[in-house]
């Protein structure tokens, strides 16, 4: 599904923010990629969903060389993906409903669809009795749980998130992970990074170690399905 | 297009001001065409039923005035010549200006001399051969002057251009700020959207589905300032005669406004409309890097 080959990042001149990654994720996995801060978490994330390009390496998503692709073809590999990040990048001038359906409207689904899935994405995160509020008046967690329900709504293969439970307390963290669960359940390829050890010792399938942008090591738990 | 209705709304004020420079730069353009297609209309008519007048000394004799008749119809440029005798100059007279009728029964004696009214073929008076022609008749005998306003077309004309120039030159300066304006508004738009843009490069949208909005508000705000402009120059045509009043008399007809024409009124809510456009677009390219 995604196939990363020796995959380098350098910011600055002999500052390496990942070096020579190498990483098969296969279609239906559960990936968590830890680390400390500064590891390269986000900079791997970043150059699976196209926002930056590698320095060196090769990454095969479904196939397709995405570095190849140019750029008025990156639309094409983003709708195939659901991406959940640490802010959440609300639009706080819309509504809940606004929020989660702004990727249907680009894809150019119609309303009562939308409407439809909309709801059905909310119901998976418990925001649906939310729906016609403004972000600003959710607390914290559920504003995350918008992000992830916008993320889904498009049922996306691969979801991408970059810390989505940072700053949450255990119980809320638990309670989204378990929706990224679902979500996988369903299908979805998912790669979460997070430095929450004990989230990933509860949920983990496959994990990948990162340290100063170098993998020091991947581990598959028992748990996983493959 | 609802993203551009809401846009256009959420952000009014600045909305408001940019469709309020629009309109008065093309307010001044289309004032400036009016003007000039008034002095352009004039000149037309004028050139066209433009008429050479043979005055005549008071005691010609029938056989004289016969022979200029005939040389005036033989001139190839004359389409009619018509006779206007003393008494009949002096009844045109007191029916054009009614106001000077006074000063006319204070002479006593009627001063308008005879004339030949030589009507000259359309475009006919551009030619340098018609001043020969005059000059012909001027020397012969029983003429004793000639009235001929072809200079009076020309400066018309010239007129017309010097307004239409003036037009061009003052409305594209303020066209420029409106282009200026329209870009820099659509910028504070981008600007106050970036999250959303943000977020729709991620969603997977096209370059097209982010841009279309802002273009459409451009758009928008460019059709709205030129068809207010044309309302206003309307409004200018029919208010500016009840303001003028009769007192300018002759000069009236030079000094008023006449409706755009149609391609013209195109031409400004075209123009509108791809200022928009262009607007936008130099704000976007340099902008909305997708």
């Amino acid at each position: 599904m995604i196939e990363l080959y020796h995959i380098s990042k350098q910011y600055q001149e002999g500052q390496w923010a990942l070096l020579d990654i190498n990483l098969h994720v296969l279609k239906g996995d559960f990936w968590f990629i830890t680390g400390p801060s500064g590891s390269g978490k986000s900079t791997l994330l970043k150059i699976i969903f196209r926002e930056i390009l590698p320095s060196r390496g090769q990454i095969v998503i479904d196939g397709i060389n995405i570095l190849r692709l140019p750029d008025h073809r990156i639309y094409r590999l983003r709708r195939s993906m659901g991406i959940v990040f640490q802010d959440f990048r609300l639009v706080f001038h819309k509504k809940v409903f606004e929020n989660v359906a702004i990727g249907l409207h680009v894809l150019g689904v119609p309303l009562k669809e939308v409407r439809r899935r909309v709801f059905n994405a909310l119901r998976l995160v418990n925001l649906h009795q939310k729906m016609w509020e403004y972000p600003s008046h959710l607390s914290y967690g559920e504003q995350q749980r918008v992000a992830i329900a916008r993320a889904v709504v498009n049922e996306p293969q691969i979801l991408l998130a970059d810390e989505p439970t940072g700053n949450l307390d255990p119980e809320l963290a638990s309670e989204i992970m378990s929706v990224f669960k679902e979500i996988n359940k369903q299908g979805t390829t998912v790669i979460i990074c997070s430095h929450d050890k004990e989230l990933i010792r509860h949920f983990g399938d496959k994990i990948l170690f990162l340290f100063k942008g170098k993998i020091i090591g991947k581990e598959v738990l028992p748990s996983s399905k493959r | 297009m609802r993203d551009a209705q809401n846009n256009l709304w959420q952000y009014r004020a600045r909305n408001l001001l940019s469709v309020t420079i629009i309109c008065l730069s093309f307010l001044i353009l289309g004032v400036f065409f009016s003007l000039s297609n008034n002095l352009q209309h004039v000149a037309d008519e004028m050139s066209e039923s433009m008429v050479v007048v043979f005055f005549l000394s008071p005691d010609i004799t029938a056989k004289d005035l016969s022979h200029i008749e005939e040389r005036i119809k033989a001139s190839p440029s004359v389409v009619r010549v018509t006779y206007v005798g003393r008494q009949q100059a002096w009844e045109r007279f007191q029916k054009n200006f009614p106001e000077l009728q006074e000063i006319l029964k204070n002479l006593g004696t009627n001063p308008f001399p005879p004339s030949f009214e030589a009507t000259l073929q359309k475009g006919s008076f551009r030619s340098d051969d018609i001043l020969g022609f005059i000059e012909e008749i001027k020397n012969v005998t029983g003429v004793e002057d000639v009235q001929f306003n072809r200079d009076w077309v020309r400066k018309m004309q010239s007129l017309s251009r010097l307004a239409r120039a003036i037009g061009f030159f003052l409305g594209g300066i303020l066209i420029l700020a409106s282009f200026i304006i329209i870009s820099n508004v659509i910028r504070l738009n981008v600007f106050a959207r970036k999250a959303e843009i943000e977020i729709l490069r991620l969603v997977g949208a096209t370059n097209t589905f982010i841009r279309l909005p802002f273009l459409i508000e451009g758009i928008t705000l460019g059709i709205l300032g030129s068809l207010l402009s044309l309302g206003l120059i309307f409004l200018l045509i029919e208010l500016f005669p009840l303001y003028l009043g009769h007192s300018l008399g002759a000069l009236q007809e030079i000094v008023g406004f006449r409706y755009l024409s149609l391609s013209q009124s195109l031409s400004l809510i075209v123009g509108g409309a791809l200022m928009g456009v262009l607007g936008s677009m130099s704000s976007l390219s340099r902008f909305l890097k997708i």
